[in-house]
């Protein structure tokens, strides 16, 4: 468990809908501090600057997908740390086991419920060591 | 006078001896060569009774006589009855059937028959001679001298018999010269035995000299006959071996004929693959017309891209090796014109009884069209569940957002027209997720991750998960009697998936204020777990079907209460998946009930 509760949020997700809805779901009802970015080839200088707690990546992303956002973010020194959730649609058991091998912190599955949200990362946060 | 077969040496073969013991008999039958001397003799008497019957008219007019008129009308008379008897026989040999098997009696019966002859002569001789005068007496030597050499051609056949036929005619005479009381005639009567030897030894002659050509003649025949069967077995083996030949040549044409009308390309190689002839639907497939292909022989490497050259000739070589055939090798081919079409192929060497590599057959089937529609199927279910479940998060997001009231206080009649959107939102994922689904399932591409799991705590655990269901439907959930602590082997993500649907249906089809019943049950060698309602039940009309895809009894459910008619067809196939059971049966009382069986995990 971290030391200080989850606050800051980063999500990345090409969807503008559901940047929508996700930002609305975790600031109004996690309170939650949220950054989303919509292009994930600019998504790593978002975190530096922002420096959340925790970045959520979108699975299917046109341009890059998540898997492959999360792999640079391990080659990035500054944000190499950062715990990652996947919020995905169709990834299959085993491509989510390698990278909960590789250090996800969780998965989300999509469509996902924005009640809940906040408290499903909370949990994942909680569960962190 | 012995009966014949005294002598059998001459007159029957020595023994029923097995016709090719010996050699001199060899390639006759003893019993044929008897059989043919017999019918040779047979074939003599009509002369013989006509000479008779001449020779002895003529006798008896010659000495005919007042004193001896009843004597010689007596002779006359025997000769007559003898002549019967023996055109008699005559008669009843032409007629017999078995000539060949009662040789030996109809041999008999002329020994009789040719001594009773010569009897008949020996007693003219012997009784008219003294009587009658100079001249009569000459004519009598005479003809008894002529009627017993006659007897030679007469009896050729068989000595023995000519022995007592001129036995019968001369010696009484001689007997009857010698006591004449005549000096000359005395004399004569020592000559007339003397003739009679000489005479019998010249039909012994004669007859070796027939009883060998009988036997040339039935070697010869035998030979013939021989030869003839040879022939005719020969005749017969030849039908048979043209008979099979148009077997092979019909089973050719039809094996060519399959080769030739299949529907998928056939290419005949040989063991350097080069191409030997194709099918028509090769000629289709590949635009390469089967003439051409048959004079030019060009290497199979016409269907293989330039670049794959190289491994295809690893691969060639390999299969010349190993021998064994190939199958569902899926390869794009090149047609003729520049197009490519993708072949499942079948490849196999035709070894022949020696071990070598004769030729090599390829099959093979145009898959264009079908990779196609399982690329097609594969976008569609990637669209399924990407590009429909995308726009659907944020709809149902939305409605959930505003349903939650975090936004603040909706109006009511809003409120009610959000949830309806956020249901039908939920409904229409449902469907989603379940053609996923299924068609994971029947893909074959859906693998569970099986894990040794306690069945109560997870039947425990789907009671609490669907809560919401039992609130909705406004029913209780409730186990009927305790859990059993059983541990089976099972995916836990799809065995609760299962208990999902069934808790789902039991919660829409109960009455308000009922109970759905959970169970579970001790099987032996499974464990089963029963979902229990007091619903409706299930039509007739609707069980064999309930299973299937889009089963629902009745259509204005789904509208009502939600639901794909997909989750049974799933829950008995993941059921199937993990080994178990499932199943359903009508509740006492009313209702229905489902129940799944595992197997126990064996600790």
């Amino acid at each position: 468990m971290p030391a200080h509760p989850l606050q800051r949020v980063c999500y990345v997700e090409d969807d503008e809908d559901i940047r929508k809805i996700v930002r609305m779901s975790l600031e109004r009802v996690g309170k939650l501090t949220v950054e989303v970015v919509g292009d994930p080839l600019v998504a790593i200088d978002a975190m530096k600057t922002f420096k959340p707690d925790l970045v959520m990546l979108d699975w299917m992303m046109p341009g890059m997908d998540g898997p492959t956002l999360y792999r640079r973010m391990r080659e990035v020194p500054e944000v190499r740390d950062i715990p990652v959730v996947f919020i995905t649609a169709k990834a299959s058991e085993k491509e989510l086991n390698e990278l909960r091998a590789l250090g996800a912190a969780g998965t989300i599955s999509k469509p996902f419920s924005p009640k809940d949200m906040a408290e499903q990362l909370r949990s994942i946060w909680a569960s962190l060591p | 006078m012995s009966s014949p077969s005294a002598a059998p040496d001459a007159l029957a073969p020595a023994r029923e001896a097995p016709a090719r013991a010996e050699d001199g008999d060899r390639g006759s039958d003893p019993r044929k060569v008897l059989a043919d001397r017999v019918e040779q003799l047979y074939s003599q008497m009509p002369l013989g009774i006509v000479f008779t019957l001449v020779i002895g008219a003529i006798a008896t007019y010659e000495l005919w006589d007042n004193r001896t008129r009843e004597l010689v009308m007596f002779w006359w008379g025997l000769v007559l009855l003898v002549t019967a008897a023996r055109t008699a026989l005559w008669l009843g040999y032409r007629k017999s059937g078995n000539r060949v098997s009662e040789a030996r009696q109809w041999l008999r019966w002329l020994a009789i028959s040719a001594l009773a002859n010569g009897a008949n002569w020996g007693f003219a001789g012997a009784v008219f001679f003294p009587s009658h005068t100079d001249e009569q007496q000459v004519f009598l030597a005479f003809l008894l001298a002529g009627i017993a050499s006659a007897g030679i051609p007469t009896y050729a056949a068989s000595w023995p018999m000519f022995a007592m036929y001129a036995g019968a005619v001369v010696l009484p005479f001689a007997y009857v010269l010698a006591n004449f009381g005549n000096r000359l005639f005395a004399e004569i009567a020592l000559l007339v035995p003397l003739f009679y030897l000489a005479n019998v030894g010249i039909a012994y002659r004669l007859n070796q000299v027939f009883h060998s050509g009988y036997r040339l003649r039935h070697a010869y025949g035998r030979l013939t006959e021989d030869y003839t069967t040879l022939n005719k077995r020969l005749e017969r083996q030849l039908v048979e071996l043209d008979e099979a030949r148009r077997q092979v040549e019909a089973s050719g044409r039809k094996l060519a004929l399959f080769a030739e009308r299949a529907p998928i390309a056939v290419l005949e190689l040989d063991n350097q693959g080069r191409i030997q002839r194709i099918n028509h639907a090769a000629e289709n497939l590949f635009g390469w017309p089967a003439n051409e292909v048959a004079e030019k022989n060009p290497s199979v490497r016409i269907l293989i891209r330039p670049e794959y050259h190289a491994e295809f000739d690893k691969r060639w070589q390999e299969l010349m090796a190993s021998r064994v055939p190939l199958a569902h090798l899926r390869v794009r081919n090149p047609r003729r014109d520049g197009l490519e079409v993708v072949c499942e192929w079948n490849v196999t060497p035709l070894v022949n009884p020696e071990g070598e590599i004769v030729g090599v057959i390829a099959q093979g089937q145009d898959i264009t069209r079908q990779m196609e529609a399982d690329q097609l199927k594969k976008e569609f279910t990637s669209t399924l569940s990407h590009e429909l479940r995308t726009p659907l998060t944020s709809i149902i997001g939305s409605l959930q957002l505003i349903n939650s009231g975090v936004l603040g206080e909706v109006d009511k009649d809003i409120a009610e027209l959000t949830g309806v959107a956020e249901r039908n939102g939920q409904r229409l994922l449902d469907l989603i997720n379940d053609i996923l689904d299924i068609e994971k399932i029947e893909s074959g591409k859906l693998s569970t991750v099986p894990e040794v799991l306690s069945l109560d705590e997870l039947v425990r655990e789907s009671l609490v998960l669907n809560q919401g269901f039992a609130e909705r439907f406004h029913v209780r959930f409730q186990l009927g009697g305790a859990l059993l602590p059983v541990k089976v082997n099972a995916d836990r993500k799809r065995l609760l998936q299962v208990m999902t649907n069934l808790l789902s249906n039991a919660a829409k089809f109960s009455p308000q204020g009922e109970a759905v019943e959970v169970t579970m049950e001790d099987l032996g060698e499974r464990v089963r777990v029963s979902v229990l309602d007091r619903g409706p039940g299930i039509p007739e009309s609707f069980r064999s079907r309930i299973f299937g895809r889009f089963a629902q009894a009745d259509s204005s459910v789904t509208r009502q209460k939600g639901g794909t008619g997909l989750g049974l067809a799933i829950c008995k196939r993941l059921i199937e998946l993990m080994d178990g059971r499932i199943g359903f049966a009508e509740r006492e009382r009313g209702g229905t009930v489902f129940h799944f069986d595992m197997p126990k995990h064996a600790a």
